[in-house]
C-alpha cells in the first residue's frame, strides 16, 4: 500500500464506483434501445460517425497500462521507454487503411475469424480463432484482475470486490446496449481520460521546470536520458510489433472497422491513433518528473498515482481514480463486445446450425448477449483467486499475434496467399516465437514470431501462389450445408463457398 | 550522449498541445455529427 490509502479512504472508492457504474449500466440501457437487431447490437447498425469512430479507437487503446505501465516504462526505460510505450499507436495508423479495405471487401462482416475462415478456409480460420480466443481471454482476465488491484491500490478496497464490482458494470451496460453501449461511453472515457492526464501533466510543470527534472535524471539516473539503452531500443520494436500484431488480428479492432460508416474508418483510426500517440507520453512523464520532485518510488507500477496524488492531494487522488476506472471500463467492454461476437458468430452459430436449428436474429442477439454473460462469468471465476502470474500469461500472447501479421496483411492485399500459407505461418511463428520468449526474453518473442511468420509465409506463397478471388467475401457469408461445390483447383485450403467470381481483380 | 533538456520540453510540450487539441477535436466532431444527425 502507499500514500493512497490515507488520501482515498474506502467509501470515497465505493461512492465513486457506484457513480459511475449507475452511471455507465443506465447509458448501456438507454442506447441499448437503438440495437433493435444482431447488427445493431454487435456493429452498431455499420453507421458509427467519425467523432464516435475516433473516441472509441482512443479509448480502447488506453488500457489501464497505459496509464499505469507507462510511468514505470519512464521510470526504468527512461525516454526511450516513454517513447516505446507511444509506439503502440503505430498499430492504429496502420490499421487505419485496412479498416477501409476491410469495410469495402466485407460489407456484411462481422469478425475478423470470419474473414480468416472465408479466405483462408480451415487452415487460417482454426490457428486464428485459437489464438483470437486465447488473446481476448487473457486479455480481459487481466483487465479484470489489474481492476481489482489498482481499485485496492487507489482506495483500499477489497480486490474481491473491486474487481467484481468492474467486471459487473461492464457486463451489464454491454449486455443492455452491445456496441452501440460501448462506443458511446468509450466516447465519454476518451475525453475524461485526456482531460484528466492534461490536468496532471500541467500540474507538475507548475511545479517544477523541465531543466530541473533533466538535470534531476542527469545525476540521479543518467541511463533514463541516454540515447543509446540496449534494452530500451529493443523494448522499442518489441512493443511496436506487438501493438501491430494485437491490432491486426483482434476483433475487438475489425468489429469497429465493420460498425463505421463506409469512408468513416480509415479516418477514425488515423485520428484515434494522433489523439492516443500523446497519452503515454504524458502518462510516461510522470514517471520521469518523480526524481526532481524528491517523491520516493518503492513500487514501480504505482509511480503515476503517487506523484498525482503527492501534487493535486485528495483531488488528485480522485482524479486518478476515475482516470483508471474509466481506462478499465473502456478496455473490458470492447474485449466482452468483439469477443462475444467471436463467440456467437463463429462457435455458436456455426455450431447450432450443423445441430439443424437456424436462429431468427432476436435469437442470435440472444446468443451474442449469452455470450457476453459467459465471458464476463469465465473472467470472474478465473480471476477471483488473484494468481499473480496469470497477469503474465498475456505476455504470452506476443509471439502469437505477431505470427499473425503478415497472413492478414496478405490476405487482405494479395491473391496469391493461401490457406497453407497462412496456417503454416501462424503456427510455426507462435512455436518458434514462444520458444524464443521463454530461451531468450520477453523482448524477443513478438519480434521471432513475426519474422518467422514473415519467411514462411513469403515461402509459401511464392511456392505455391494461388488466386484468390476477392469479390467472394462481399456475398453475404455461406449458411451450413452451402459447401463449396466448386472450389478452385488452385485455391487450396479455402473451404468457402463457390461464389459469382467479379471480373474486377483487387490487391497484385 | 544524452537526450538534451529541449528534447524533453518538445516532446512533453508537443504531448500537452496534441491532448489539449485532440480532446478538443472530438468535442467539435461530436457536436457536428450530432447536428448532422450523422453520431451513428
Amino acid at each position: 500500500m502507499n500514500e493512497f490509502q490515507a488520501l482515498l479512504p474506502p467509501h470515497i472508492g465505493y461512492v465513486l464506483l457506484a457513480v459511475f457504474g449507475i452511471a455507465w449500466v443506465a447509458l448501456g440501457v438507454w442506447w441499448g434501445r437503438l440495437a433493435t437487431s444482431y447488427e445493431g447490437y454487435t456493429v452498431a447498425g455499420r453507421n458509427v460517425g467519425l467523432a464516435m469512430g475516433a473516441a472509441t479507437a482512443v479509448a480502447t487503446w488506453i488500457t489501464s497500462n497505459t496509464t499505469m505501465l507507462a510511468p514505470q516504462f519512464a521510470l526504468e526505460l527512461g525516454v526511450w521507454g516513454m517513447l516505446a510505450y507511444a509506439t503502440a499507436s503505430f498499430g492504429l495508423f496502420a490499421f487505419a487503411p485496412m479498416a477501409t479495405r476491410i469495410r469495402r471487401l466485407m460489407p456484411n462482416g462481422f469478425t475478423a475469424v470470419e474473414f480468416m475462415r472465408r479466405r483462408y478456409g480451415a487452415w487460417g480460420g482454426i490457428p486464428f480463432l485459437i489464438i483470437s480466443l486465447f488473446y481476448a481471454l487473457t486479455w480481459l482476465i487481466s483487465m479484470a484482475m489489474a481492476g481489482g488491484k489498482l481499485l485496492e491500490v487507489l482506495s483500499s478496497i477489497p480486490y474481491e470486490q473491486g474487481m467484481t464490482v468492474v467486471l459487473t458494470v461492464c457486463v451489464l451496460y454491454t449486455l443492455f446496449g452491445g456496441m452501440y453501449a460501448v462506443i458511446g461511453t468509450d466516447f465519454i472515457q476518451s475525453v475524461i481520460i485526456m482531460i484528466g492526464l492534461i490536468v496532471v501533466a500541467v500540474t507538475v510543470l507548475l511545479h517544477v521546470d523541465m531543466g530541473q527534472i533533466h538535470g534531476s535524471l542527469s545525476q540521479q539516473r543518467p541511463m533514463l536520458l541516454s540515447i543509446l539503452f540496449p534494452a530500451a531500443l529493443m523494448a522499442l520494436f518489441n512493443n511496436m510489433l506487438f501493438g501491430f500484431g494485437e491490432i491486426f488480428h483482434s476483433n475487438v479492432w475489425w468489429s469497429r472497422a465493420f460498425a463505421m460508416r463506409e469512408n468513416v474508418g480509415g479516418k477514425a483510426y488515423l485520428l484515434g491513433g494522433l489523439l492516443w500517440l500523446p497519452i503515454p507520453i504524458l502518462a510516461g512523464f510522470l514517471g520521469l518528473a518523480a526524481p526532481a520532485l524528491g517523491i520516493g518510488i518503492s513500487q514501480p507500477d504505482t509511480v503515476g498515482p503517487v506523484v498525482a496524488a503527492h501534487l493535486l492531494g485528495f483531488g488528485g487522488a480522485i482524479l486518478v481514480f476515475i482516470i483508471v476506472f474509466c481506462s478499465l471500463a473502456s478496455s473490458i467492454d470492447s474485449l466482452l463486445a468483439a469477443t462475444a461476437d467471436l463467440l456467437a458468430h463463429d462457435v455458436a452459430l456455426p455450431t447450432v446450425r450443423r445441430l439443424g436449428w437456424e436462429p431468427s436474429d432476436m435469437g442470435k442477439r440472444w446468443l451474442a448477449g449469452g455470450a457476453v454473460v459467459l465471458l464476463g462469468l469465465v473472467a470472474w471465476i478465473v480471476a477471483l483467486p488473484n494468481i499473480s502470474d496469470l497477469a503474465t500469461v498475456l505476455f504470452f500472447a506476443g509471439p502469437l499475434v505477431g505470427s499473425c501479421i503478415w497472413p492478414i496483411l496478405g490476405g487482405l492485399y494479395f491473391r496469391r496467399p493461401g490457406g497453407l500459407a497462412a496456417g503454416l505461418a501462424m503456427l510455426l511463428g507462435s512455436g518458434l516465437g514462444l520458444l524464443a520468449y521463454f530461451q531468450i526474453g520477453w523482448y524477443v518473442g513478438s519480434l521471432v514470431g513475426a519474422a518467422v511468420s514473415g519467411l514462411v509465409f513469403g515461402s509459401i506463397v511464392w511456392l505455391f501462389p494461388q488466386r484468390y478471388d476477392f469479390a467472394r467475401l462481399r456475398q453475404p457469408p455461406p449458411r451450413a450445408g452451402q459447401r463449396a461445390t466448386q472450389a478452385p483447383a488452385a485455391d487450396v485450403g479455402t473451404g468457402a463457398g463457390q461464389l459469382p467470381v467479379n471480373p474486377r481483380q483487387e490487391g497484385e | 550522449m544524452e537526450f538534451p533538456e529541449w528534447f524533453l520540453r518538445w516532446l512533453v510540450f508537443g504531448a500537452l498541445g496534441l491532448s489539449s487539441c485532440g480532446a478538443i477535436t472530438l468535442l467539435w466532431l461530436l457536436l457536428r455529427d450530432s447536428k448532422a444527425k450523422k453520431l451513428w
